[in-house]
């Protein structure tokens, strides 16, 4: 199964259509990014709207470094993760204790305070402009150059199926039983033994780690970056891909951003009714299907067994 | 008694503002022994098990465990300690399988972390057999193993009551903590929780049990403390309690509490 | 007297953002909805009365009037197809869902009205009235005018009114509400009603101080937050506080520290209020 679907993956490299490559690495990437929401929103059960701030973050850190400062390329999308997840410890550290719709309004609060501040010290991120001439990876003596999508889809696409095994193994490990525990009963999960506050601190700095990282390769491969994505719109669309995608799965995630990427993509003649039509679908994933479009598989899957 | 006792509370107090809810108790229970805690409603029984049981935290007195001080200790940190406890009102992990349900209660006594399992260590993999052992044992422990694969929420109350025995019971604690354990049952589920009381009593647990069903109660308690506006009235075994003329002028004239 | 200019300014804007919190605090006290899609029905209230002035010819208070109207409608559609089914999920879906409602709403104006700022003009836009060196445009006049006299009439029609009481009722104790023979779903229309009312006054009234764009209602949404969780979820009292407190904040914060962090200042105070008093600086809880 999984060989079919790598074979499938690897296939549009042979057929060489730079446009498909480039859509199926922007794929790859927001599924890193939706799998890493799926840790907070799904995993822990908490509604976190600041995620594409740790996005942001990861990424601009990772450019500046290497732009402003000059630090090897190889150190700076770590460092990106780095400055990301200590953001995430902070932020998490104050908001975790607060339970109830206030988390989201506090973790839109922060996701906004950073916008705000990206938008406006203009001197270290150039404001609304962004970064641009970011530069990508290479390994020039090989002739791989990153910021090609013919080059950056398998980078990318190794990325992906290391991290969604990272998320397997997570979720039958001590942490990740542990995370689903606090989502589903608090207080009976203190009760056999879980330090409920420190879990989801735990699971929040891992996630804002991933964002972080992700949004530095991000950065190093469109070599542009402006503070849009770290927007409500941006915001918006990763919770789609996620509750669409089926949260708290393995796969909803790498499907809803699948969706994501493609539709959008293929309605991009409509103009602003594309994203209506993505409203639509939040709406009644969340109303009819709340495990997701995943779970439809899986209906299928039992009821054939 | 002459072994030291697993649990102590001494002079365990509570107080809500103005409110005394539970003043001056003292109590203990030991290793292999039940010990059942009764009184009329509101006396104070469910805040003093919280208070035993850490999600409460004592306005004085002071609680030990095996001999050191844990007062204020918070639940997690009881149960890190060997404390397990189940809930008045049904308290399961709704969304996940009666399986994971249990598993998860095997928490503490995993120590592989996330990159052993990342490159699936022996260690690892033989501690998850471990856990799985753990977890069969204890749903077979309250027949629940044929159901292991449904959502918990699915179970009939009944069930699920069990499945919250089960999670206690994959703690492997030394002290258990049970809530109205047979509120619920009927006869014949009442008796086979008393034969599973007493199968943990002969393995040296130590359990603590409040309880209305005074079946149950005069069934397997080899000791019963009895609380009435948040004092210790009595204490002794079934047979003395329930002749105490307190415990009698107490219970005088009230709803009896059902046998 | 920048400091008098200034203060004027905030507590302009401050009155605009209580006419938002208000209906959000409504909503939420009595049916329990925290309602992203609240600033979207401002958005609507400044469009229809653009619309309304420049497509039918209204002058500006009968085509703010009748856009107050038809957004109420709306809100009433809202609330019958979509709110009211929702009521029984657990909090997260409704959350969720009505971010997906904002989503909806925002884009499908920005799919119809398109995404270039449109103008609101109106005859106090312009005309001001000074004060030694103090100006102050009609506008904002009109807009602290109007909002003050809708927080009375709030006030005093949850006070006194049959219906406002039955609102308290509901939002105290919907089970007994329902009980003592309230019939709740009337009174949950009426508030959802009322509050998309308040909201497109807002939009109708703020939108001339400022330009009109279809994402606008974030905006508005985002500030309506910030005075509601500051004053407390549920409290009208503490939206009027709370939403002056916050317009001046900004307005101050704004000409002496930088024009730019305005807005990072009702975010800053947010995250204080939430973190030191979460139920809200005014409330202990009592809705009024």
């Amino acid at each position: 199964m999984h060989a079919v679907a790598t074979g499938l993956l690897l296939l549009p490299l042979a057929m060489g259509n730079d446009y498909v490559l480039h859509m199926l690495t922007l794929w790859a990437l927001y599924s890193l990014l939706a799998l890493s929401l799926n840790i907070v929103v799904g995993f822990l059960g908490e509604l976190s709207f600041g995620h594409a701030a740790f996005f942001g973050v990861g990424a601009y850190t990772s450019a500046l470094l290497v732009m402003t400062w000059h630090w090897p390329l190889w150190l700076a999308p770590l460092s990106g993760a780095g400055l990301a997840a200590l953001l995430g410890w902070l932020i998490g550290y104050v908001s975790l204790r607060i339970v109830g719709p206030q988390f989201a309004i506090l973790t839109l609060g922060f996701g906004a305070i950073v916008l705000t501040i990206t938008n406006y010290w203009v001197d270290v991120t150039r404001g609304p402009m962004g970064l641009s001439q970011i530069p990508a990876f290479a390994l020039p003596s090989w002739g791989w150059d990153f910021s090609q999508a013919r080059h950056m889809y398998p980078l990318a696409l190794l990325l992906l199926g290391v991290v969604l095994y990272g998320c397997h193994v997570l979720q039958h490990s001590r942490q990740g039983r542990a995370f689903v525990a606090v989502r589903e009963n608090p207080e009976l999960a203190a009760s056999v033994g879980i330090n409920v506050f420190r879990t989801k601190l735990l699971g929040f700095v891992v996630a804002t780690a991933l964002a972080g990282f992700t949004g530095a390769l991000y950065a190093h491969y469109l070599r542009v970056i402006t503070p849009d994505v770290m927007s409500l719109t941006y915001m918006s669309a990763m919770l789609i891909m996620v509750v669409i995608g089926g949260k708290g799965s393995l796969y909803g995630p790498v499907l809803g951003a699948l969706l994501y990427t493609f539709l959008l993509e293929a309605l991009r003649s409509t103009g602003a009714w594309r994203m209506v039509v993505f409203a639509a679908l939040l709406i009644t994933c969340v109303v009819f299907l709340p495990s997701g479009l995943v779970s439809l598989w899986r209906r299928r899957k039992e009821a054939t067994t | 008694m002459t072994t030291s006792p697993l649990l102590e509370a001494k002079a365990l107090s509570k107080h809500f503002g103005g409110l005394q809810a539970v003043q001056g108790v003292d109590m203990t229970v030991a290793a292999g022994e039940v010990v059942g805690l009764i009184g009329p409603n509101g006396a104070g029984k469910t805040t003093l098990f919280n208070m035993l049981a850490g999600s409460m935290a004592p306005s004085a007195g002071q609680l030990f465990l095996e001999g050191e001080d844990c007062t204020g200790a918070n639940a997690h940190q009881m149960a890190q300690r060997g404390l397990a406890r189940t809930f008045q009102i049904t308290s399961v992990f709704a969304g996940l399988s009666v399986w994971d349900n249990v598993f998860a209660a095997t928490y503490r006594h995993q120590h592989a972390n996330w990159l052993w399992a990342f490159f699936q260590s022996r260690s690892y993999q033989a501690e998850q057999a471990q856990m799985q052992q753990r977890t069969e044992d204890a749903l077979r422990s309250v027949n629940l193993l044929h159901r292991r694969h449904d959502s918990a929420q699915t179970l009939p109350y009944g069930e699920q009551r069990k499945l919250e025995i089960a999670i206690a019971l994959a703690c492997a604690p030394r002290l258990l903590l049970l809530d109205e354990p047979a509120a619920g049952m009927n006869p014949e589920e009442g008796v086979k929780l008393v034969q599973l009381i007493r199968g943990l009593r002969e393995q040296g647990m130590a359990v603590l049990l409040v309880e209305h069903h005074m079946r149950v109660v005069m069934g397997v308690c080899d000791r019963v403390v009895v609380i009435n506006s948040g004092e210790k009235i009595a204490q002794g075994t079934p047979q003395e309690v329930v002749q105490h003329p307190e415990v009698v002028r107490v219970y005088l004239g009230r709803e009896a509490v059902h046998a | 007297m920048l400091f008098l200019q200034q203060l004027l300014n905030g507590l302009a804007n401050g009155m605009g953002y209580v006419l938002i919190a208000v209906g959000l605090t409504l909503v939420f006290g009595v049916l329990r909805i925290v309602n992203f899609a609240h600033g979207e029905f401002y958005m609507l209230g400044a469009y229809a009365t653009y619309f309304a002035m420049s497509m039918a010819g209204l002058s500006y208070i009968p085509a703010l009037l009748l856009a107050t109207l038809l957004v109420a409608g709306l809100g009433l559609l809202a609330n019958h197809f979509f709110f009211a089914p929702l009521q029984k999920e657990h909090e997260f879906t409704m959350l969720l869902s009505s971010l997906g409602l904002a989503l909806l709403l925002a884009h499908s104006a920005e799919a119809i009205f398109g995404a270039d700022p449109k103008y609101l003009d109106t005859p106090y836009a312009d005309a001001t009235l000074d004060w030694g060196n103090i100006t102050v445009t009609e506008q904002r006049l009109l807009i602290v005018g109007v909002a003050s006299l809708l927080i009375l009439f709030v006030y005093a029609f949850i006070r006194y009114t049959r219906m406002g009481q039955m609102m308290q009722a509901t939002a105290q104790h919907p089970e007994g509400a329902a009980l003592t023979g309230i019939n709740t779903r009337f009174v949950h229309s009426y508030t959802f009603a009322l509050a998309c009312a308040l909201a497109a006054l807002s939009g109708a009234l703020v939108g001339p101080t400022t330009m009109l764009f279809p994402t606008v209602g974030d905006w508005a949404v985002l500030k309506g937050f910030i005075v509601v969780v500051m004053g407390g979820l549920g409290s009208i009292t503490g939206a009027l506080l709370g939403g002056l407190i916050l317009g001046v904040a900004e307005a101050l914060g704004g000409s002496y520290i930088s024009m730019g962090f305005k807005d990072a200042i009702g975010y800053a105070i947010i995250i204080a209020v939430l973190l030191w008093r979460p139920q809200g600086l005014f409330t202990p809880g009592a809705r009024r």
